[in-house]
């Protein structure tokens, strides 16, 4: 059975699968502040991404610096068999307990 | 892109203790993505309150390795201050009563570990005491703030005797913080030590195996 994943650890591996090859701490930083349409601190990512490699699902490598960095690495991520399989396996869970609901659900109002 | 480091650069000491506290792998790629966010994004947008973000980033991170510790340290000393004030015994001159002791060996196994830890993951003997004096400091502050809490709740006279009897008011809601953090830096070197050793270690066997 694959990792059960939560909404914002599935945030960033999306954010992974966007960016394809550019997907680096800062990029991923702001893909998923865009698509949560919420501001996201640097360090949440961070530890995010470094306990989904601790969990192998995702792995790294160094790449060159820029200026702007000054001249620090930046360190590009990419998924794992694993990390895939868990995405799979989440997307399915959401789309089964959807089934059969109108989305957006709209309150009902209780009985007096 | 000419970069003006003399505007756009954040406060040295935050860069100092982000550096400080990121595991070695990190310490480039994460001060290097917050450096590039706040250049490109944030000092545009915020201007003169760009070193307040960069300050609360940096924050942010530092909470996130010491908390663990932090909430071990208060949660220990508001205990204790439970204790001795629900069930409080008789404290005779010389003789270290049972809670005592359990109280300080906590504190010393969680330092202990918090240092080794940190030396660990950072590879830094200095990275580890400044994490385990500031993760004291802050549990201190967080059992000062508990303890007065419970003061609030029940200050009768029992209360009021049984705190006096046990050390005093200054033991309980002054002491912690500044006194476990001097204890602190002293009690985690060993576990640093021993921290950095097993790394040093780990990394010599590790690198020849793969050479084998």
């Amino acid at each position: 059975m694959s990792d059960v994943l939560g909404a914002f650890e599935q945030a960033v591996l999306l954010g992974i699968v966007r960016l394809g090859d550019e997907a680096y701490g800062r990029a991923i930083l702001k893909e998923v502040q865009a698509r949560l349409d919420r501001d996201v601190a640097p360090g949440a990512v961070h530890a995010t991404l470094e306990r989904l490699e601790r969990k192998k699902l995702v792995a790294s490598k160094l790449g060159s610096g820029t200026p702007i960095r000054a001249g620090r690495a930046r360190r590009y991520y990419r998924l794992t068999p694993a990390a895939v399989r868990a995405l799979n396996d989440a997307r399915a869970a959401a789309d089964s307990i959807w089934r059969g609901l109108k989305w957006p659900l709209t309150a009902k109002r209780s009985p007096a | 892109m000419t970069i003006d480091d003399a505007v756009t650069r954040p406060p040295a000491w935050a860069e100092w203790l982000l550096r400080l506290v990121l595991r070695e792998d990190d310490r480039d790629s994460v001060s290097g993505d917050l450096l590039e966010e706040f250049r490109e994004s944030i000092v545009p947008a915020l201007g003169a309150r760009a070193n307040a973000w960069y300050v609360r980033q940096v924050a942010g991170f530092v909470a996130r390795e010491i908390w663990p510790c932090a909430a071990v340290v208060a949660a220990t000393c508001v205990v204790r201050y439970l204790f001795d004030t629900l069930l409080p015994i008789k404290y005779t001159p010389g003789v270290i009563a049972e809670r005592s002791a359990v109280m300080t060996w906590t504190l010393i196994a969680t330092v202990t570990s918090c240092a080794a830890w940190h030396a660990w993951r950072t590879r830094r003997l200095g990275a580890a005491l400044v994490i385990v004096i500031l993760a004291t400091f802050v549990g201190g502050l967080l059992a000062q703030a508990g303890t007065l809490l419970c003061f609030a709740v029940r200050h009768d006279p029992a209360t009021v005797a049984a705190i006096e009897g046990s050390g005093g008011f200054g033991e309980a809601f002054i002491d912690p913080s500044i006194g476990l953090a001097i204890a602190a830096g002293v009690v985690g070197l060993p576990g640093a030590i021993a921290g950095r050793l097993a790394r040093a270690v780990y990394g010599w066997s590790s690198a020849n195996t793969k050479s084998a």
